[in-house]
């Protein structure tokens, strides 16, 4: 307690203050950017920890590290591009909360939500650093395996009501996540002779293109707002009310969220998922999920800051870093010389309390400052959108290039933006694509290795065999429900009434795509996947073989509907193709003549054409942004890419 | 230069902005100018952890007091970067490509996405790591001659082909039967997964070592084997560990347990892949064409930040208290041990194939 008091006061130090807010504005800033999250805000303080002495320099990151999955909450929830990966959940449900006019009751809600984890996780890292770790070292790869198990089965709640669809875009998500080395044997997969592949791809671009992407099309073509009702209420009465109604839910997913923090290697975009299937899972009406329920929000919110906090408990503990963010933590740690283990834990609590606390303000303050400036960031969404679709994928693609600094970044997230584009046209559901990809790693890199370690026996360790009962107890508690004549009228009722709404017997040219492409993606796959060793093939192939068979179903599927339906072919979002081709261009353009010369024509264009601003309005806001994305590169260190023709940079 | 249709565009503004276009080609010192420092790994990694703490002493001891910048371009297990050195970098000295033994296996092995040619490559300063041996208690193993007849061992490790390799060819040049388990995706996890009692052999670079093993060590739960060596006169990894005095080398072990120097290909591969993951465990790379006065300003600023007695105090705490290495001591055993002999590579390449699933297509 002493030690708490203490670290208080050396917390109160002026100069740390001034660390810990100039850090949360990093923070903020980052969050709200799509593309940029806490790794790029911690990478970017980096370089200013000097600045400071030892503990402040700390404080300017876990400010950083703090607020950041609190301040996407308003990208996501205002735009329907996630703010960071890990809060995809809160821009299907928050987004779709602010279409209907709710947006300050979903942001409010995903605030508190967001406080209420960075609360619950500075009291676990407290609480559980002298006792965690036992639990971090009774976790061994067989339950870390089972854990990536839970991750997939709770995905399973997210397909959605068409479940061949549902299932394949979870099969396309693991096959995403094969791309790169294969964890047992070094069998590189399906990289296509490009160096840039044999990471795998980031999720971080892989998220930006399924969701962000698509909107920014929509924005461009259509120039409206998010909102009929556009005027966002500051009113926060009904934002305090949702929490209050759903703090438990929450609580849940804050818990969720500490839990996968504590595990290394399972970071907050999964612990989100996990903890947006169990609000799923343990909802009534399940109906409205995906169409702006606000539970969704409460558990994903509650669960992204409470992980990326708990993240720095095996980081203290065992210098083992909880996710991207606490390993650059971690080498701020290093370079001021503290070596984090147990010893650290007992030599110095007033540096961990430092911590505790740091993070604690930070989370409350954080929610705070963001109810503060959300009705300046409201006055946005009365802009018209083609003004902010502009900077928003300028600010995509900058943060997509920071990752490697190749081109193949622009050009996956451009790739992938086109399938997000399709998908939610032909109304796929996106969320299974993330969850099997984020999971893809972890569950074939852990089954090899406890393959390797303890051969078939791991299958009757105690641990696993306790996670095993988490999925099947509620599998066959929902088999023995489901048998009851009541349980079976309520869900041939709620098959009915879904069957009306659904757009199932009309065939749009975006659905027929995409079953065209899942066949020919996941044919080539098999194909290349053949020749992989043994070891290397077993994950794909649990992808590739239902996969294959789905896309092929339902290609038939979307066949026969159009021989049956004389209404012959829909052309869906007939104005959305030509902001999708000019999407396109632009990435060919980047590659052809470099960031700058492309973006200032790609601007000038869109600006004209989609905004129709007059020429010298658009031409002073294209210089703007173009100075203002040269700035941000300056700043990352980093020079904007060059054109294989021609090259212009002003750094 | 990439291509000769290549333009560069460059206007007065960007001229004036960055200063660096009309810089002269030779110079006696880098007074007003920017070192790069590409560290082809993400921000918080133990090489950028080092490049980091060497940039303010480049910037004291260099001639000229030059602005020393690290730049993270990560990807593709490190080949991304260098390959964009190779590309990019001119005979100037000012781009520095600092990195480990990820780039240098490749290179060695031959994997086809490598694009940069390291061993015609100029040295401008090093940092050699350390590595320990160390087994669980639970084995009951004691000395070396446990070690060399031990069954049921587990090592855990990131892959045949990484920095795991040098270890992985101690085990052979021993003779000692390891199932090793490897996908791991870092040492800081498999040093989790060997406390836990799922692996019972492991090894890790001096700085975590003697900061997180060490103590395990002193209470009983832990026997530390042998150290990697350490580089002799001759360039070959014979040497002790001078920050682990208290244990063998590879070398010196095999000599106690045998009685007579190891020998043979098993040696001769370890040789080369300790030298290259150890001696040379973090190395700046400069332009093959950069010329020696700009060699020597990096030579002279060496000798200067090994004098410096704030280094030798940090330099004990963040990367385990070795000094820095010299260019002109570096590049010769540097360059062998890139380019081993026909029998020692098809002997890696056979044995990462069999033993290890490792094939480059």
């Amino acid at each position: 307690m002493d030690h708490a008091i203490a670290a208080l006061g050396e917390l109160f130090e002026p100069m740390r203050l001034v660390a810990l807010f100039a850090g949360m504005i990093a923070g903020m800033v980052f969050g709200m950017l799509p593309g940029l999250g806490g790794v790029a805000a911690v990478s970017i303080m980096l370089p200013f920890i000097f600045l400071f002495d030892e503990l402040g320099g700390l404080t300017l990151l876990l400010g950083a590290i703090a607020v950041v999955y609190t301040s996407d909450t308003i990208t996501s929830v205002l735009l329907g591009a996630p703010g960071s990966p890990a809060s995809a959940p809160t821009a299907i449900e928050g987004h779709a909360m602010a279409k209907r006019g709710e947006a300050s009751t979903a942001l409010g809600l995903g605030f508190l939500a967001s406080m209420l984890g960075g609360v619950v996780g500075a009291i676990t890292l407290a609480l559980a650093i002298p006792v965690a770790g036992p639990i971090v070292l009774a976790l061994g790869t067989p339950e870390l395996l089972m854990f990536a198990l839970v991750g997939l089965y709770f995905a399973s709640s997210m397909v959605g009501k068409d479940l061949a669809v549902g299932l394949l875009a979870g099969c396309f998500g693991l096959l995403l996540g094969t791309i790169g080395p294969a964890p047992a044997a070094a069998n590189y997969r399906f990289t296509f002779g490009q160096p840039y592949l044999l990471d795998g791809l980031s999720l971080t671009i892989v998220a930006l293109g399924l969701f962000a992407i698509a909107e920014v099309i929509g924005m461009l073509a259509g120039g409206g707002g998010i909102s009929s009702k556009r005027q966002i209420s500051t009113d926060w009465t009904s934002a305090f009310a949702a929490f209050w109604k759903h703090k438990w839910l929450a609580l849940r997913g804050a818990i969720i969220g500490t839990f996968g923090g504590f595990v290394p290697a399972v970071g907050a975009n999964a612990s989100t998922w996990v903890a947006y299937g169990d609000a799923m899972r343990s909802a009534k009406d399940k109906s409205k999920f995906g169409k702006g329920e606000p539970r969704g929000i409460a558990a994903a919110e509650g669960a992204n800051n409470a992980t990326v906090i708990s993240d720095l408990v095996p980081t203290l503990l065992f210098s083992v870093p909880g996710g991207p963010a606490a390993a650059i933590f971690l080498g701020a740690l290093f370079s001021f010389g503290f070596y984090p283990g147990p010893r650290l834990v007992s030599e110095q609590p007033t540096l961990l309390y430092l911590i505790v606390w740091s993070v604690a303000l930070a989370s409350i303050v954080g929610a705070a400052i963001c109810f503060a400036v959300t009705p300046l960031m409201a006055r946005l969404t009365q802009v018209r959108f083609a003004l902010i679709a502009a900077p928003l994928l300028l600010i995509m693609v900058a943060g997509a290039y920071q990752a490697t600094q190749s081109l193949g970044d622009i050009a996956v997230l451009l790739v992938l933006g086109m399938v997000g584009w399709y998908m939610k046209h032909a109304g796929w559901p996106r969320a299974p694509v993330l969850v099997g990809f984020v999971l893809a790693t972890p569950v074939e890199q852990y089954f090899w290795l406890a393959n390797q370690i303890h051969g078939w026996s791991w299958l009757l360790r105690p641990g696993v065999l306790i996670i095993a009962a988490l999925i099947l107890f509620p599998i066959l508690f929902r088999l023995i429900t489901r048998l009851k004549p009541k349980g079976l009228e309520a869900i041939s009722e709620s098959a009915s009434l879904q069957e009306g709404d659904d757009r199932s017997s009309t065939v749009s040219v975006s659905r027929l795509a995409l079953a065209l492409i899942a066949v020919a993606v996941f044919g080539y796959a098999a194909y290349e996947a053949a020749g992989f060793r043994a070891n290397a093939r077993l994950l794909p192939m649990l992808a590739i073989v239902p996969g294959l068979a789905l896309a092929l179903f339902i290609l038939v599927r979307e066949v026969w509907n159009l021989i049956r339906n004389h209404g012959g072919l829909v052309l869906d979002a007939r104005d959305e193709y030509p902001v999708a081709l000019v999407l396109l261009v632009y990435g060919l353009g980047i590659a052809l003549v470099g960031l700058n010369l492309a973006t200032s024509a790609f601007l000038l264009f869109v600006l004209l054409y989609f905004a129709r601003m007059r020429l010298l309005g658009a031409v002073l806001y294209a210089a703007i942004l173009i100075a203002g994305i040269n700035g941000m590169f300056m700043l990352m260190r980093l020079r904007p890419p060059g054109g294989y023709l021609v090259t212009l940079n002003v750094i | 230069m990439k291509a000769p249709t290549r333009i560069l565009v460059t206007s007065a503004i960007a001229a004036a902005l960055s200063g660096s276009v009309f810089a002269l080609p030779a110079q006696a010192d880098f007074a007003g100018q920017t070192i790069e420092v590409i560290v082809p790994f993400a921000p918080g990694g133990a090489t950028d952890v080092a490049a980091r703490f060497l940039e303010k002493y480049l910037e004291r001891h260099l001639e000229g007091n030059p602005d020393v910048v690290v730049e993270n371009r990560a990807g593709g297990g490190s080949i991304l970067g260098a390959n964009w050195f190779q590309a990019n970098a001119q005979p100037d000295g000012r781009t520095i490509l600092f990195t480990t033994s990820s780039t240098a296996n490749p290179y060695v092995l031959g994997q086809p996405e490598v694009e940069y040619d390291l061993a015609t490559y100029r040295v401008a300063y090093g940092l050699p790591f350390g590595s320990v041996t160390y087994v669980s208690a639970t084995t009951g193993i004691e000395t070396i001659e446990d070690f060399a007849n031990a069954e049921g061992l587990i090592y855990g490790g990131i892959g045949a082909a990484a920095s795991d390799l040098p270890t992985l060819l101690s085990f052979e040049v021993f003779g000692v039967d390891v199932t090793a388990a490897l996908g791991f995706t870092g040492r800081g996890p498999i040093r989790l997964a060997f406390e836990r009692g799922e692996t019972n052999l492991d090894f890790q670079f001096t700085p975590v070592y003697m900061t997180q093993v060490a103590d395990t060590v002193e209470a009983g739960s832990a026997v530390a084997l042998m150290s990697g060596g350490y580089m002799a006169a001759d360039g070959n990894m014979t040497d002790r560990d001078p920050a682990v005095p208290d244990l063998p080398s590879v070398y010196e072990a095999y000599v106690e347990l045998h009685g007579e120097e190891p020998s043979g290909v098993e040696w001769e591969a370890y040789n080369a892949m300790a030298a290259l993951t150890l001696a040379f465990g973090l190395t700046a790379y400069l332009h093959p064409d950069t010329p020696e006065e700009i060699i020597a300003l990096y030579a002279d600023a060496v000798e200067r930040i090994n004098a410096d007695p704030e280094f030798q105090q940090e330099a004990a705490e963040v990367v385990g208290g070795y000094s820095l290495t010299s260019p002109s001591d570096a590049e010769g055993p540097l360059r062998a041990a890139l380019q081993p002999s026909d029998v020692v590579r098809n002997y890696l390449i056979n044995l990462l194939s069999e033993k290890y699933d490792v094939e480059f297509q």
